[in-house]
């Protein structure tokens, strides 16, 4: 039993040794096999929400994302909408936001880029206010915050 | 093979610390400089080149002396303090500031570490989900490849990866060490699982908030690495706890007991490394029949991993994080590197050979691409 545990032992410790050298030549193959296990993706809170609908306009897309109410165990009963603009963007923006298509329009959004001002008017009363409006590396991005 | 030594003596003659240092030369050599050193650009060749060096100097001294932690904590503090100079850099590369703004968290742009880790866990089993807005599988620090180094890390060191793997540690085990004698001797036994209430709180609240709550409010090191932009309350009263948390639990508190206890009374992911010492093949041991119950080692740990009841046991804790401090402070070299299965007092220098070849060569080689990069920093603002 004394001679089993010995030699128990001692493999365990030599495959750690051959775990530790691989690691490094195999770090980036090993990596990219974790990111493919199926819990390996960003949550959308902070993806921003999957893409439901793209507008595009001369040379700026506005893209609007599915709301996100994602939480733990359950839906939250408050969550976000999240609107992106890419491209040459003008110095105002203004949307009118239909954002669980039922065919009304639930707020509109008017962006100075310049002031870095936004002004929401929440038609919809589930519209609760803007929770982020920021420039981005691709062009702007807004959070309007929402309840269920 | 030294199973029956008698000798309680770790030092090597020359050659044969030489002939030890070997693997870990070539291998080191392979790694670090990709088996063909590119001097392309001479500053980067050089820093490269004295990396190099310096890790296999400081391993043959491993041998050579027979001690362990002293030559540990030269690469395990030049790792923290370069990896904080390479987030920083990198950062104000990037983003032209060491702050964060909310396009970044928008972005997913946030470098990801290790101690976020134990906040993902409930949400990846629930949500299917990572709750981190930084990058997957691309870019710096991305989660997966973070993910792979600490998960084998944590399997082969358990909490080893504390002192040998972690780039935070070696700020408070720097700090730990800047005075002789400690002021402050005796900290309440009961401190010493405060990283489990901590755990279990980031844990929880992580999970029912969605966000990485440690990194968002209490970790000390966002003061040396990123933080985010002050442009609230909310967010200066989170950068105010960072900067206390830092100088209290990181610098103060290891100059006055000479002890790390950022990672004794607060870190989550020791916590957890803790309980992956028990699968761990390498353990610290304690022979009873050489003991002569100085307690030495109790005084010398850095992280109240010792206590005298253990050491008349003849157990370490699951604290331990096999920093080596005890097996070089024991006269009698009755606590020493084990592995699991083999029985106290035997094949110590075996036992310790292989440790140091797995524990220094994983720190070797995850410190080497930053100590590399600043200290090619360095070079190019002095030439």
């Amino acid at each position: 039993m004394k001679k089993a545990k010995i030699i128990a032992g001692i493999s365990w410790v030599f495959f750690c040794l051959i775990l530790i050298i691989i690691l490094f030549p195999g770090l980036n193959s090993f990596s990219l096999s974790v990111s493919k296990l199926p819990f390996m993706k960003l949550n959308p809170r902070y993806t921003g929400g999957e893409i439901a609908d793209k507008i595009i306009s001369k040379n700026c897309t506005l893209v609007i994302r599915k709301p996100v109410f994602n939480g733990f165990l359950k839906e939250r009963n408050s969550g976000f909408e999240q609107l992106d603009w890419h491209g040459t963007i003008p110095e105002i923006i203004k949307a009118s936001i239909d954002y669980d298509h039922d065919g009304i329009k639930d707020f509109c959004v008017l962006i100075d880029r310049k002031n870095s001002k936004t002004v929401l008017d929440p038609i919809d009363r589930k519209i609760k206010g803007v929770l982020i409006s920021t420039p981005t590396s691709y062009g702007w991005a807004v959070r309007i915050g929402l309840i269920k | 093979m030294d199973n029956v030594l008698k000798t309680t003596e770790m030092r090597k003659s020359f050659g044969k610390s030489l002939l030890y240092t070997l693997p870990m030369f070539l291998i080191t050599f392979m790694f670090i400089t990709g088996g063909k050193p590119n001097f392309s650009d001479p500053s980067s060749g050089l820093a490269m080149i004295m990396v190099f060096l310096l890790v296999n100097v400081l391993y043959f001294f491993m041998h050579f002396k027979g001690k362990t932690d002293k030559y540990r904590a030269v690469l395990f503090i030049i790792f923290a303090l370069s990896l904080s100079y390479t987030l920083i850099h990198n950062m104000i590369e990037v983003r032209k500031s060491m702050s964060f703004s909310q396009a970044d968290i928008l972005e997913c742009r946030i470098p990801f570490c290790h101690l976020v880790i134990p906040m993902m866990i409930l949400p990846a089993v629930f949500t299917k989900s990572i709750i981190f807005p930084g990058s997957i599988i691309s870019g710096f620090a991305n989660i997966s490849s973070m993910v792979v180094l600490w998960l084998v890390a944590t399997i082969v060191l358990g909490r080893g990866f504390c002192s040998w793997g972690c780039f935070y540690g070696g700020w408070d085990d720097g700090f730990s060490r800047i005075r002789k004698r400690p002021v402050i001797k005796k900290i309440g036994e009961l401190w010493k699982w405060m990283p489990f209430a901590v755990l279990l709180m980031v844990v929880l609240t992580a999970a029912l908030s969605m966000m990485p709550t440690y990194c968002s409010w209490i970790c000390p090191f966002k003061a040396v690495t990123e933080f985010e932009q002050v442009t609230s309350v909310e967010s200066a009263t989170k950068a105010g706890i960072f900067l206390s948390l830092f100088g209290g639990l990181v610098v103060v508190l290891p100059v006055m007991t000479r002890k790390r206890t950022q990672c004794s009374f607060l870190c989550p992911l020791g916590a957890i490394n803790s309980l992956s010492n028990k699968i761990t093949p390498f353990t610290v041991k304690i022979d009873k029949g050489s003991c002569n119950e100085c307690f030495k080692c109790v005084y010398v740990c850095p992280l109240y991993a010792l206590t005298s009841e253990d050491i008349k046991a003849g157990k370490v804790s699951l604290f331990c994080s096999k920093c080596g401090k005890c097996v070089d402070a024991c006269s009698k070299k009755a606590i020493h590197y084990g592995i699991r299965g083999i029985p106290a007092g035997t094949m110590k220098n075996f036992s310790r050979n292989l440790f140091l070849f797995v524990s220094f060569l994983f720190m070797a080689v995850f410190s080497a691409g930053s100590i590399i990069n600043t200290l090619h920093g360095l070079l190019k603002l002095i030439f």
